[in-house]
């Protein structure tokens, strides 16, 4: 496993989003997160730090999301739905 | 908008949907082009260069055109072998590729993105920002045959098509729910950060060694995202400078990295540091690279439908934009023919087909196939082939008190400590092959 020390830097000081009411991210079945799930790789692999593990399940803050497309395809047992954003919202480049 | 009907919808509008739409416009079919995004290029993040030659086969002369955002034509291209406080460097600065027609230009994808839809708007497509298509509609052709129909707009609106031209990039959202593209995995698609630094354009000529609105582009392998097979990169724009690092995705995933550090780690490097010094961050952004290559092509047409660009995995090493561009362009030939037919089956859009399989870049990504499975047999050979290189550069370069016979043993001698030479020299050929693009 890599380094885990993490940075002050907030990336997302320098990222216009215009957040949805709703989340665009899921998780499929939280049980899997607990109990196959062992290193959690979507809290580290999401470059803005979408998700984190709290209370025995992941939780997503959506709207810090910049829509990499990474998040369904790390996940390493396919447990992570991601969608388009609705037209007009999420992150503004 | 509901229930409209146009001759093609494209959905997207990076380059290969603003190509496709652009050219179909020109041959005078009506085009209705798709931006989930406020404005084409909001969504989008890329290695930031434009090739001139593959642009002109769409825009000849295209750096004449009034108000195209082109940030610097790039004379010098270098590759960095990066370890810890060293680098070899490699590389080619030429004054030839100061004038027309250059070989290419650095671009900020959130300005060209969208000069670039502008220019299929000026020529008749229709543009419609914020508007998303979440699946496809269609139109029974038999007993049990149908075709695509146009697409379907979040709140349930229609857009009635011919032609429905997917250039949804690398998500690929719909060319997956139709069951064109098959689920890719962790391996075959690479995940990047990006940063965009600000810098008076005196200072950035000053550093890269540049006149005028010359650019530079450096590739660099090694330190940026050891311990995973990946790439860093700096490249030059007006008064902006474009810093990237990522890594295929599975082996950020398994090695437990975080793109965000590895930028910080990145930018921390003794010879970056102080090329980006004092320079003021005002945009991070992050995106995946479909990697899948040749294997992963997805089904390129079907009935009424055709696949564009990232969506249809149209990169082969480090060109992307360009090839999709060419794609865009293939797809508008297709389209203009299966017009004049009135016949918009698979059977007549296989024209596109055939003009990729023709395509230089087709046979690169054929032969690139060896080269993606060799780095995830190998995913230390990047590491190998940098740190070989460095301490070789090193000892070579040193005023030493040796004779130069037994300098030279010396070096040999580290090398097969290292691994086997056959395999060092075997991690060097397929390097310069993955390396060669960015």
């Amino acid at each position: 496993m890599g380094n885990f020390a993490k940075s002050d830097t907030n990336p997302l000081e320098y990222v216009k989003i215009i957040p949805d009411s709703k989340s665009h991210i899921f998780i499929k079945d939280d049980g899997i997160c607990i109990e196959e799930c062992e290193n959690k790789p979507c809290t580290y692999y999401c470059p803005t730090r979408v998700f984190y593990w709290e209370d025995d399940s992941i939780k997503i803050l959506y709207k810090r999301c910049i829509e990499c497309g990474a998040c369904p395809f790390g996940c390493p047992y396919d447990n992570i739905a991601w969608e388009n954003p609705r037209g007009g919202y999420g992150v503004v480049y | 908008m509901g229930n409209d009907r146009y001759d093609v919808v494209v959905v997207g509008a990076g380059p290969a949907g603003s190509s496709a739409a652009l050219l179909m416009a020109n041959n005078n079919l009506s085009v209705a082009m798709l931006e989930r995004g406020p404005y084409p290029g909001s969504k989008n993040m890329s290695g930031g260069t434009i090739a001139s030659m593959p642009f002109q086969e769409i825009l000849p002369e295209y750096w004449n055109i009034d108000g195209i955002p082109l940030e610097r034509k790039i004379v010098s291209d270098e590759l960095w072998m990066l370890d810890n406080d060293s680098a070899v460097k490699m590389g080619f600065s030429g004054k030839k590729f100061g004038y027309a027609p250059y070989n290419k230009f650095s671009i900020l994808r959130y300005k060209f993105d969208k000069w670039y839809a502008d220019q299929a708007v000026a020529a008749g497509a229709k543009l419609f920002n914020n508007c998303l298509a979440i699946d496809l509609v269609y139109h029974k052709t038999g007993l049990l045959s149908k075709k695509v129909d146009g697409v379907v707009l979040e709140g349930g609106d229609i857009i009635h098509a011919d032609l429905v031209v997917l250039a949804e990039g690398s998500s690929a959202a719909l060319t997956q729910k139709i069951g064109l593209r098959q689920r890719l995995n962790p391996a075959d698609m690479t995940l990047y950060v990006k940063e965009v630094l600000e810098l008076p354009s005196g200072k950035i000529e000053e550093r890269f060694s540049l006149e005028g609105d010359e650019g530079a582009v450096i590739g660099m392998v090694g330190y940026p995202t050891s311990p995973a097979i990946g790439k860093g990169g700096i490249w030059t724009n007006k008064d902006s400078l474009s810093i990237v690092v990522g890594a295929y995705l599975n082996q950020i995933v398994n090695k437990g990295l975080n793109p965000l550090q590895l930028m910080e780690r990145f930018k921390s490097h003794p010879m970056i540091k102080k090329l980006i010094e004092g320079a003021k961050p005002i945009k991070y952004l992050a995106h995946t690279i479909p990697k899948g290559g040749f294997k992963k092509i997805p089904t390129l047409v079907d009935d009424g439908v055709i696949v564009v660009g990232d969506a249809a995995e149209m990169i082969s090493g480090r060109r992307g934009i360009d090839l999709a561009m060419i794609t865009g362009k293939f797809a508008a030939e297709a389209a203009a023919q299966a017009c004049a037919l009135d016949d918009y089956s698979r059977e007549t859009l296989s024209s596109y087909v055939k003009r990729i399989k023709g395509s230089f870049f087709y046979e690169n990504m054929r032969k690139g196939k060896n080269v993606e499975e060799y780095f995830n047999t190998y995913q230390d050979s990047d590491f190998l082939i940098t740190k070989a290189m460095n301490d070789l550069a090193f000892k070579y370069f040193k005023q030493d008190l040796e004779n130069n016979k037994i300098r030279l043993r010396k070096m040999i001698e580290e090398l097969k400590n290292m691994q086997p030479l056959q395999k060092t020299g075997k991690d060097l050929l397929y390097g310069l092959q993955n390396w060669e693009v960015w």
